[in-house]
């Protein structure tokens, strides 16, 4: 059984549909800047999504908001329309904040006088993110929210790919979504991770992330399904590989273990070998361990010639939506046939053996590989192919 | 998939001894040093001097889960650290909140600058599950979700999927949630807290009562039958109805949804009926307590007494403790009439 | 020269409680800790994430902001050279 990718959707920093998102990473736009979403003396950038579509924006559930816009590209992508009650549809969505009740007004009030308005808690009750869409589209299959950090949005997608093959489903909707909040931005800034200036992921002179909000959609059918309804599919998700680091709760293990494992079962999971792969959307956070590991494991399995990039340059780490996003804007470059410069590098550091791409570069090839690295040594990869 | 091993952290302490003693014993009086009753988990239990080193930073949640997760592996014999094949499956409903309101008590007391990472790195929900896989120094795949209605049945479901297309051999496949302040005031809020402390699954009411409680569960299931076996998990699924006889119902009424007039469907199948909430609490993932107690009875072979007030609708309900042939036993939950999920197990 | 003594050897005392305490060290005692075992990889065992703990400790308990980590290394070196530099920056109060 293969499983055919017919619909993708994203809004980030660099845009809120494809076409925008696809424009600023050819014009090597970068959006980042102070925070407006709430007060912080915080001095760190990150990519906010300026304006969110009318029909999506829901006060007080912004996670759900980004990824009901990012859902609704996908499903007229997809040339599907709710309710999807019709068929056997599994909803499997990651994020972080989404899955926390953590206001901070609700709580401020609480600890004061032992009373609050629970209004914050019921958004909270109605915003768990598969939930909420599986229940909006009338699925009826499994929904899972998952809240892998920020391996979820592939870990998500890693999750529909496993129950389309066991036949659990038909389609499955697939992805990742987050929100800019302050408990998260004070969170990575204790860690010490967060960069006072624009991210540089790999570069050796980098000094950390920049958070990011957005999401990224992916609707996945099960290919005799796709083919009765649509006829000859052109992107198909052939792969997934997830190992756990089991080393430490923040630092990932330094020998890249775990990442090379999960690389090495999701090209074993697709059927495909390292040289069939044209390029690597990397996860590439801009901080020190990361980049350091992630070079080495990706030099190490696929040798020092790989085109890969990090695009957190353009829409900062939007956590739990990292790889909704990064499966995307993978999809897309194999559709296309070029992939963006890797935003923010200038100098190669000599402790990570190979160099990003450093300009727009045309690929040729069927097969690209989208990784991610999470907090609590979650490492994950899937692969995506063209037809 | 086998059933090869059980883990639980609970109100009564810990393992599945303490479990089935607790089945036994049917209700206890729920602590009262909170603002509501509640079946809380002591601190005593969530200390383990084997692994004080490995969880000293590790918060309530984590300890919860690590302690579950590690019951379980010791329950089914398996040697963990040998295979990769080993799948991690955490679902909880609300994640580690008390250290999530504690970081923000950081926020508000020292200002956006002088937080804790140490509590920032807890909060986050994969916390317990890292946990868990670098105590059992596991490498396979290791996924935390969550869900408010069906969090547990949708934990299985991956496990069976992992397991189906050979990507494990073993999921440890758990639940865990806790109860913190803030929660038992959305509780008291939100809930009809029974104030007696007494849960009463088999009112079947549109006005149900709840105690909370807290804990974990961790499950092992295994593709191949192991050196521990309780049964089978064979099916989970969402239908529109339930077809089938079991030899036992398991229901999760415990005051958790708004309305519990759903399992008065069940009484016509004429199968005996039970469900245990009462003597763990009520949770989002109380299914997995449930699901425990009907691997328990299949091994057993003993069905064990159920608690209740009052029997309004005539059920035929497992009064009494005593050995049963137990073949087949469905979990039920009921969140609204037309939303409900079976879980089968067979012996 | 006396008194610089006595009040390393308080900050000392002070940083210890505040180790064990802070990094949840459960299993060992502030006077377990020696003034110069290395606090770090082998000798007490602490880590990355135990070295950004200890900044916020010094920032709410000595208000000292540690911005440069490379700097950070050689500070975090043991209680001793902590108490040190505690000594020489600290805000007086």
């Amino acid at each position: 059984m293969k499983a055919v990718i017919s619909g993708i959707g994203i809004i980030s920093a660099a845009g809120f549909n494809l076409e925008q998102n696809l424009e600023a990473l050819k014009n090597g736009k970068r959006n980042g800047g102070p925070v407006s979403a709430f007060s912080t003396i915080l001095p760190y950038p990150v990519f906010e999504v300026n304006s969110l579509p009318e029909k999506c924006a829901e006060e007080g559930m912004r996670t759900r908001s980004l990824a009901f816009t990012a859902l609704n590209e996908a499903l007229d992508d997809a040339g599907l329309q709710a309710p999807l009650s019709g068929f056997r549809t599994g909803v499997c969505i990651g994020t972080t904040v989404a899955s926390q009740l953590n206001d901070i007004s609700f709580y401020t009030a609480f600890r004061k006088s032992g009373n609050a308005d629970l209004k914050p808690v019921n958004l909270f009750l109605k915003g768990n993110l598969a939930e909420s869409v599986a229940c909006s589209l009338n699925a009826s299959g499994p929904s899972v929210t998952v809240v892998n950090a920020c391996s979820s949005g592939t870990d998500a997608i890693g999750i529909a790919l496993s129950w389309l093959k066991t036949g659990l489903c038909d389609i499955a909707i697939a992805g990742g979504a987050d929100e800019i909040n302050r408990v998260p931005l004070c969170g990575f800034g204790s860690l010490g991770i967060l960069s006072n200036s624009l991210c540089a992921p790999f570069d050796k002179n980098r000094s950390g992330l920049n958070l990011g909000e957005g999401a990224g959609i992916l609707i996945i059918e099960r290919e005799d399904f796709y083919i009765k309804r649509c006829g000859k599919p052109s992107l198909y998700l052939s792969g997934y590989g997830s190992f756990a680091d089991a080393y430490h709760l923040t630092a990932p293990r330094p020998d890249g273990t775990g990442l090379e494992s999960a690389i090495r079962k999701a090209l074993s999971d697709a059927g495909v070998l390292q040289a069939d792969i044209c390029f690597v959307n990397a996860h590439g956070t801009g901080t020190l361990d990361n980049d350091k590991v992630e070079g080495s494991v990706l030099s190490r399995v696929f040798g020092n010639k790989i085109k890969f990039l990090s695009t957190k340059g353009y829409t900062g780490h939007t956590l739990g939506g990292a790889g909704g996003i990064e499966a995307v804007y993978t999809a897309a470059a194999l559709k296309e046939g070029w992939i963006p410069s890797n935003a923010g590098f200038e100098c190669k550091d000599d402790n990570i053996p190979i160099t990003p791409v450093t300009e727009n570069t045309d690929i040729k090839g069927s097969f690209a590989l989208s990784t991610s690295l999470a907090f609590g040594g979650n490492n994950s990869a899937i692969v995506i192919e063209r037809a | 998939m086998y059933i090869s091993g059980i883990g639980i952290v609970f109100t009564r302490g810990r393992g599945i001894d303490s479990f089935e003693k607790a089945l036994k014993e049917g209700w206890i009086e729920p602590s009262r040093t909170g603002s509501i009753p509640a079946y809380r988990v002591g601190q005593e239990t969530l200390t383990d001097a084997s692994l004080t080193k490995k969880m000293r930073r590790a918060d309530r949640f984590s300890r919860m889960a690590v302690l579950s997760a590690v019951d379980a592996c010791r329950d089914s014999g398996i040697n963990v650290n040998e295979r990769a094949e080993l799948g991690i499956v955490l679902a909880t409903a609300f994640g580690p909140h008390a250290t999530t309101f504690s970081f923000i008590d950081d926020i508000l007391d020292y200002g956006d600058t002088n937080v804790s990472p140490t509590k920032f790195s807890n909060s986050v929900h994969n916390a317990a599950a890292s946990y868990v896989s670098a105590i059992l120094e596991n490498r396979g795949p290791t996924v935390t979700i969550t869900q408010f209605k069906f969090a547990f049945q949708n934990a299985l479901i991956l496990a069976g999927s992992w397991i189906a297309e050979g990507r494990c051999d073993h999921v440890l496949c758990g639940c865990a949630d806790e109860l913190g302040t803030v929660m038992e005031y959305a509780c008291k809020m939100k809930l009809n807290i029974a104030k007696e402390g007494k849960i009463n699954p088999f009112a079947f009411s549109d006005t149900p009562v709840s105690v909370p409680g807290e804990g974990s569960v961790f499950i092992m299931l295994s593709k191949e039958k192991g050196l521990n076996n309780y049964g089978k998990a064979t099916e989970t699924s969402f239908p529109r109805n339930i077809t089938g006889n079991p030899d036992l119902f398991v229901i999760d009424a415990d005051g958790m949804s708004a309305n519990e007039t759903g399992y008065r469907d069940i009484i016509d199948y004429g199968s005996l009926i039970a469900g245990y909430s009462p003597v763990f609490g009520s949770m989002l993932t109380g299914s997995a307590f449930n699901f425990a107690a009907a691997a328990l009875m299949l091994k057993n072979q003993i069905a064990y007494n159920c608690v209740f007030q009052d029997n309004p609708f005539g059920a035929k309900l497992c009064d009494e403790t005593s050995a049963k042939n137990l073949n087949e036993i469905y979990c039920i939950k009921i969140c609204r009439p037309e939303i409900k999920t079976i879980i089968k197990l067979q012996k | 020269m006396e008194s610089k003594e006595k009040n390393l050897a308080e900050i000392r005392k002070l940083l210890k409680e505040l180790l064990v305490e802070n990094l949840s060290l459960e299993d060992i005692r502030p006077e377990d800790i020696k003034d110069d075992e290395v606090l770090f990889g082998d000798g007490l065992g602490l880590d990355s994430l135990d070295a950004v703990e200890i900044v916020v400790l010094l920032q709410r308990n000595f208000g000292l902001e540690v911005k440069d980590m490379k700097q950070g290394r050689e500070i975090f070196y043991s209680v001793d050279t902590l108490a040190r530099y505690i000594y020489v920056n600290k805000k007086t109060t």
